[in-house]
């Protein structure tokens, strides 16, 4: 936390001396029911630990798979959802993030009364799930979101002037012929014009929508937008009308940006900064240039490998192998290690590694009957016979499995058909600043 | 087939599949929409062609016009051919089949068989009440069985298990298969299915077959289904494989791996490949000849070396300037403005000359044809038609 922290406050050295949105250690929990009483038996951690700060006028690009967390998160931000652990500040001045910082530091159970109540004070005036009335009403206007797919983020039964006009009148700004005024003043702000006022969404192109979704966000003028793949559903040539667009709407409102795509040439073009997210956490974060030119994690070096570049005649794409692990029990360590091409014996090996590696072997996962489980290191695994467990034991200890799990096995002992194997501890991993307002969780940069 | 194929130059290669003049419409309220409006190319043996468009232009209609997938009606095949060679009968010498004209029955043992295709979602082109297994061998069924019965049972099989080799059993007979003395014989059978289904996946490297066999798509992640469909495709080694944007439902990542399958696969079975894509960079990677598909029509042809290197229609030099790279500055993206035209019952004209910016009067009122540039290149637009109007603006003058 404490690395994660001064992380938060190190970003705010630039122009303004508050940021729009700063987040600490921001976590989205989504319970997993089961069984005819619908009991939680597990929680899908969608969004894990998430701490970064959005500076007035810039744009911060949020990258990285399907299923990692990074539209939950935006959804966090606008308010849409509500986390389930952490603190989502809006307008944090940098004196309070400082302040939270120092206190924060202290350990919970040390804090004084006085700083108990600063904290409380700083919650009650900027954390969004805290705000009274009029600050909530302050930062849902300042705060406002452009969705993906604009097919069902544009009520097909409503009139364009109804869309683009509902906020104006949901916060009494305008009224009849003020309001339609309004309405096409931001219709043309957007490119398009009075006569597509009275149409409904279904008579627009895919482009022509997300400029109406785009004017609905405008119409209260907000200092702050999430774009959540605004981009993604539309065809390269109308892509690059939108991108051009938002840029120029940026430039001449000062517009502040949460731009997530999975798009890495979209999000290279559009970003000044650039988090990175794998599993509900953010494993490196920097700015655009840093993060494209000397990335340092290596899902962030899998990603722009297996990107193709229209620029450059003889790349060659490289994908990861496997798939994204459950975000319901996440990997110990590294959260990447399973799919990590350059992954070292202390970036968290544990038992569910050594049985997804039995996954690939037909013969002998036919044979495992039981794994007893003592900590995620430590287990023993029950085989069906003798000769799969002396089998399984042999081909570990052979260096079957991968050189970097070989590497972290601290003990592996047969007794029967029954296996123990046990693997070095190690603790969760964290962002740790590597210079130059770049952070990165992988243990091969920071050196933890 | 490798001795003759290996070594020629790609423009000398024997012809897969030849589309000439492809037109197919839809009928809708509004008038007649001419979805595919006289396309016409060529596949080579080995190669592997890109149809490369945005969202609208044709490019799924075409391809799936070559196993006859459009509904009809609305689908109407309205002229056009195209001529496919198998590699049965390029062996014996023979001439081209059309397969817009061939009986639905001749069809029936082509789609799947010697023209196989991947689709874009493979979360919807697997059927989700089947496990994985089960129906992969359909495939085999439908187009092996005779093998299958050589393989597994004795020379001349009664009428019963024939049928049931060709999934064609009625209730009453299925009943009876489960008894002897029908039952080893199916199962011999069955195992037989299993081998081969087994095989076609571990082709497409997936780890554990037989347990993916058991499981149901919707255990498997996306990488994993495309594979399956992959290996589907693949079972029965088809002449060519037509690959409709079988990457875009899925993370970089991932398709980086599956582009590398394919491209391994091509390789190994000499398969041609028909790959559809919006994405140009994509097609750059993995193409040997690119067409350019716009509004129904082609407007560029070449090899992908010339077509990225040397584009030529006004369409194409945009298309690749509105791609966000590394030389862009934000907000100075060469978006192409407008949008793409309706296609109900358009007039005699280019395309593209609402959104080209050096269209003149002739691009409104009449059809473009493709005019060769050197071998391996053509492009329609009036443009290179005379030498008055050949000096169009650069790549870099349009950005």
């Amino acid at each position: 936390m404490t690395v994660v922290s001064s992380a938060a406050s190190h970003l705010s050295e630039t122009v303004a001396e508050r940021a729009v949105i700063s987040l600490r250690g921001v976590e989205k929990h989504f319970p997993i029911k089961d069984g005819a009483l619908q009991r939680v038996v597990g929680q899908v951690r969608a969004v894990d630990g998430v701490s970064f700060a959005i500076r007035p006028g810039e744009t911060v690009g949020l990258v990285g798979e399907s299923g990692c967390g990074k539209t939950t998160l935006g959804r966090c931000i606008s308010g849409l959802a509500p986390t389930t652990g952490g603190k989502i500040y809006f307008r944090l001045g940098d004196d309070a993030a400082a302040r939270l910082d120092e206190i924060e530091a202290i350990p919970e159970a040390e804090r004084s009364q006085d700083q108990l109540a600063e904290i409380e004070r700083i919650d009650a005036g900027h954390r969004i799930d805290q705000l009274s009335g009029p600050a909530w009403k302050t930062y849902r206007r300042n705060c406002q979101m452009v969705f993906q797919d604009s097919f069902s983020s544009l009520n097909p039964r409503q009139l364009v002037k109804d869309i683009v006009g509902r906020p104006l009148r949901v916060y009494k700004e305008a009224s009849g012929s003020e309001l339609t005024e309004r309405v096409v003043s931001l219709l043309e702000s957007v490119g398009l014009g009075r006569q597509h006022l009275y149409r409904y969404p279904h008579q627009f192109s895919g482009g022509q929508r997300q400029r109406i979704s785009i004017a609905r966000a405008l119409a209260l003028d907000p200092e702050f937008i999430v774009l959540d793949e605004p981009t993604s559903a539309l065809d390269v040539s109308v892509q690059a009308q939108i991108l051009n667009l938002l840029h120029e709407l940026q430039q001449e409102r000062g517009l502040t940006y949460l731009f997530i795509s999975h798009d890495l040439g979209v999000v290279r073009l559009m970003s000044d900064r650039i988090a990175v997210m794998y599993l509900g956490e953010v494993v490196e974060q920097g700015t655009a240039l840093e993060l494209f030119e000397s990335s340092r994690h290596p899902y962030t070096d899998a990603l722009l490998a297996a990107n193709p570049d229209i620029s450059s005649e003889t790349t060659e794409m490289k994908g990861l192998s496997g798939t994204v692990p459950d975000p319901a029990n996440p990997p110990e360590g590294c959260r990447f290690h399973t799919r990590c091409p350059v992954a070292t014996p202390a970036c968290g090996w544990e038992v569910d590694d050594a049985v997804d590696w039995l996954q690939t072997k037909e013969t002998l996962l036919g044979a495992l009957i039981d794994v007893e489980r003592r900590t995620n290191f430590d287990a023993t695994l029950v085989f069906h016979d003798v000769d799969s467990a002396a089998a399984v034991t042999t081909a570990m200890a052979e260096g079957d499995i991968p050189a970097a799990m070989k590497g972290a096995l601290a003990n592996l002992a047969r007794d029967g058909t029954k296996v123990r194997i046990s693997l070095t501890p190690v603790e969760p991993v964290r962002l740790a600043d590597v210079g130059g307002q770049h952070l990165t969780s992988c243990i091969l940069h920071t050196g933890l | 087939m490798t001795s003759t194929v290996d070594g020629l130059p790609p423009a000398s290669r024997p012809l897969v599949a030849e589309v000439k003049d492809l037109r197919v419409h839809f009928q809708a309220k509004a008038g007649l929409v001419h979805a595919v409006d006289g396309v016409s190319f060529e596949i080579r043996d080995g190669e592997t062609l890109g149809l490369v468009g945005e969202t609208g232009c044709g490019k799924s209609v075409t391809a799936r016009s070559f196993i006859r997938l459009i509904p009809s009606p609305p689908g109407v095949y309205a002229g056009g051919e195209i001529d496919f060679w198998s590699s049965a009968a390029r062996r014996k010498g023979e001439g081209p089949i059309d397969l817009l004209q061939i009986p639905q029955k001749e069809m029936l043992e082509i789609r799947g068989d010697r023209i196989a295709m991947i689709f874009q979602d493979p979360g919807k082109a697997l059927n989700p009440a089947l496990t994985i297994g089960s129906q992969m061998s359909e495939v085999l069924f439908q187009h092996r069985s005779q093998e299958l019965m050589e393989a597994a049972l004795e020379e001349d099989p009664p009428a019963i298990l024939r049928r049931a080799a060709r999934q064609q059993s009625s209730a009453l007979e299925r009943l009876l298969l489960k008894l002897p003395p029908w039952r080893g014989r199916m199962r011999r059978l069955s195992r037989r299915v299993d081998e081969l289904v087994a095989r076609a996946l571990t082709e497409t490297q997936i780890s554990n077959p037989r347990k993916i066999m058991d499981s149901y798509p919707h255990e498997l992640s996306g990488g994993m289904k495309q594979r399956v469909l992959i290996a589907q495709a693949l079972a029965c080694n088809p002449d060519l494989l037509i690959a409709d944007e079988p990457t875009t439902a899925l993370d970089v990542t991932i398709q980086a791996r599956i582009l590398e399958l394919i491209a391994e696969l091509q390789q190994r079975l000499e398969t041609s490949v028909l790959y559809i894509s919006h994405d140009l960079s994509l097609v750059r990677e993995i193409c040997d000849r690119v067409a350019v598909m716009y509004a129904g029509r082609i407007v560029e042809t070449g090899t992908t070396k010339e077509i990225f290197s040397n584009p030529l229609h006004p369409y194409t030099r945009g298309l690749m300037a509105a791609v966000p790279s590394a030389a862009h500055k934000r907000g100075e993206l060469a978006a192409i403005e407008g949008n793409v035209p309706e296609l109900v019952d358009p007039p005699p004209a280019c395309r593209f000359n609402s959104r080209c910016p050096f269209a003149v009067e002739i691009c409104r009122t009449t059809d473009p044809r493709a005019i060769p540039i050197g071998d391996e290149h053509s492009v329609a637009c009036f443009a290179y038609e005379s030498g008055d109007r050949t000096e169009l603006p650069t790549l870099e003058q349009w950005v």
